[in-house]
């Protein structure tokens, strides 16, 4: 018994550390953001558009494919219930609503979790490992400035233009299914999708994801940047960065939906 | 506190404990400036923890760092920053960003810490790599060039700003033994030519009374003895002799001796 509760003592105070270590973290990138209002030369553009390329750009084709295979898998389904109650038309709304609100989002982040957030602790990793953040610390650059800053703003503006695309392809996926698939007809379909769709499913949604980006950036940063002992180090961060990330990002989008849907009022 | 002007680092007193262990216990050191300094010991001994205190990459638990006639120990960091700009850094495996090319590396420090037009960061990192004997390489990527060529890099970005100092952290290791010379005869160069104080981390006894004009001796966590080349070599101390000469058996036995082996054993 008191190895148990010693257990979830133990459990609950790593968890408390790792968020409290978060906290720190993402206080110093608002310290440096802060600071690049008043002082030249903090955060480099290069940097940044560098970053929003590799992070971005590259990560289009992927989002493409998995926000339009959601959409078709979303449509299928739905028409297959809506089926029974007679309502097939209303298809088109099912798939085009929670792709905005939920599922482009969600999609998105987990998908950009793999791809970026992976690399981002990989790469950090290694860097700690190979002393060349030493390195930087001792030539007087701060490595959350050099490192970590440039890459949680990429990640925070390509984010959420990711998950518009994966909107946009998951409702073409919705589309196709439902005329090609279901038969209904294309201009019904459309119309549905956007009588359904407001305006605050879509910031609802792109302000998610502009969470889950600094959510994801923070994460894989921390957990490169504190790697230790060699390869084993970068793999175990690797690992933890990606399955943290997105255990938050689910828990955090919980929370964020329970407070634009029920605490504020529309 | 009052600072010798002839030393460009004092160290009162340096105490470092990770948890309950000391690594460094109560050291007390002073650098001459313009000179070059060798921190010998094995394994271990402290000598890399103490280089990393000096840079200010770990804290203190207790004692005063004085660097250029200021106390670094329990500095913030942008001070210390400031301070950093004094000293170059050459770490043991080079740590080359690996994602720049060797022109881009050397040039890191001058874009980041100066307002220098491109042209004019060109030209000084030609003359940075010239002065490491690599002229011509400032397109290769680090994966491209040998280890030796990339401890020849990281000393060019080492010296990017003019630093009054220079830390070198084991800078023959893993290196053939002819390599190893020349990183040492450009170390001495250095100091010579440029007049820049050196700090030598190694436990190559060779290079070490090669190049070096004052020797220090770590041996757990304390300074053991502190000496000229010469001076250390004719130590009556039996650690210092076993440690030049290299000898498994001595001051510091190899082999346990049966009485304590058997507490050993029966302890747990």
């Amino acid at each position: 018994m008191r190895d148990f509760f010693g257990k979830i003592g133990e459990t609950s105070a790593f968890l408390f550390a790792g968020v409290g270590r978060l906290f720190d973290l993402f206080a110093s990138v608002v310290r440096v953001v802060v600071s690049a209002f008043y002082q030249k030369k903090v955060i480099k553009s290069e940097h940044v558009f560098h970053q929003m390329v590799l992070m971005g750009v590259d990560s289009l084709a992927i989002i493409c494919l998995v926000g339009s295979s959601v959409g078709m898998v979303l449509a299928l389904q739905a028409a297959y219930q809506l089926k029974l109650f007679g309502a097939v038309i209303y298809t088109g709304s099912l798939v085009s609503v929670s792709m905005a609100r939920e599922l482009g989002p969600l999609i998105a982040a987990i998908v950009i979790t793999g791809r970026v957030g992976a690399r981002m602790a990989a790469e950090l990793g290694t860097m700690t490992v190979q002393e060349e953040v030493d390195a930087l610390t001792t030539m007087g650059l701060n490595p959350i400035r050099y490192l970590v800053v440039p890459r949680c703003i990429a990640l925070m503006v390509m984010l959420p233009c990711l998950t518009v695309v994966a909107d946009v392809m998951g409702m073409l996926g919705g589309f196709l299914i439902g005329t090609i698939g279901v038969h209904i007809n294309p201009y019904l379909y459309l119309a549905k999708n956007f009588d359904a769709l407001v305006l605050k499913d879509i910031y609802t949604g792109l302000s998610k994801s502009g969470i889950f980006a600094l959510l994801i950036a923070l994460v894989s940063c921390h957990q490169g940047l504190s790697v230790e002992g060699g390869a084993e180090g970068v793999g175990k961060a690797t690992t933890q960065a990606v399955v943290i990330s997105i255990i938050l990002i689910i828990v955090v989008d919980c929370l964020a939906t329970a407070v634009f849907y029920y605490a504020i009022p529309t | 506190m009052s600072l010798n002007p002839e030393n460009i680092v004092e160290i009162k007193g340096l105490v470092k404990r990770f948890d309950d262990r000391a690594v460094l216990d109560g050291i007390d050191l002073e650098i001459p400036a313009g000179k070059t300094t060798v921190i010998m010991g094995g394994s271990g001994c402290g000598k890399s923890t103490l280089l990393r205190h000096i840079i200010g990459l770990l804290k203190p638990t207790e004692g005063e760092i004085w660097i250029d006639g200021e106390n670094v120990a329990g500095m913030k960091e942008k001070d210390m920053n400031r301070v950093r700009r004094k000293f170059g850094m050459l770490f043991q495996g080079s740590a080359l960003f690996n994602s720049m090319t060797v022109g881009d590396n050397v040039a890191l420090p001058l874009r980041e810490h100066t307002d220098l037009p491109n042209e004019i960061i060109r030209i000084i990192v030609k003359v940075k790599l010239e002065l490491v004997g690599l002229t011509g390489f400032e397109s290769f990527m680090p994966y491209q060039i040998s280890g030796g060529m990339k401890k020849r890099v990281a000393l060019a970005r080492a010296i990017a700003l003019d630093p009054k100092m220079v830390f070198y952290d084991e800078p023959g290791a893993g290196l053939d033994p002819i390599t190893a010379s020349m990183i040492d005869q450009l170390i001495h160069d250095l100091s010579r030519k440029l007049k820049i104080t050196s700090v030598v981390v190694t436990h190559e006894m060779k290079s070490a009374f090669r190049i070096a004009d004052k020797v220090v001796i770590l041996h757990k966590g304390k300074v053991l003895e502190v000496g000229t080349a010469h001076e250390i070599q004719n130590s009556k101390n039996p650690y210092v002799q076993q440690f030049i000469k290299g000898e498994p058996e001595g001051a510091i036995p190899f082999y346990q001796t049966s009485d304590a082996y058997l507490k050993g054993l029966l302890e747990t």
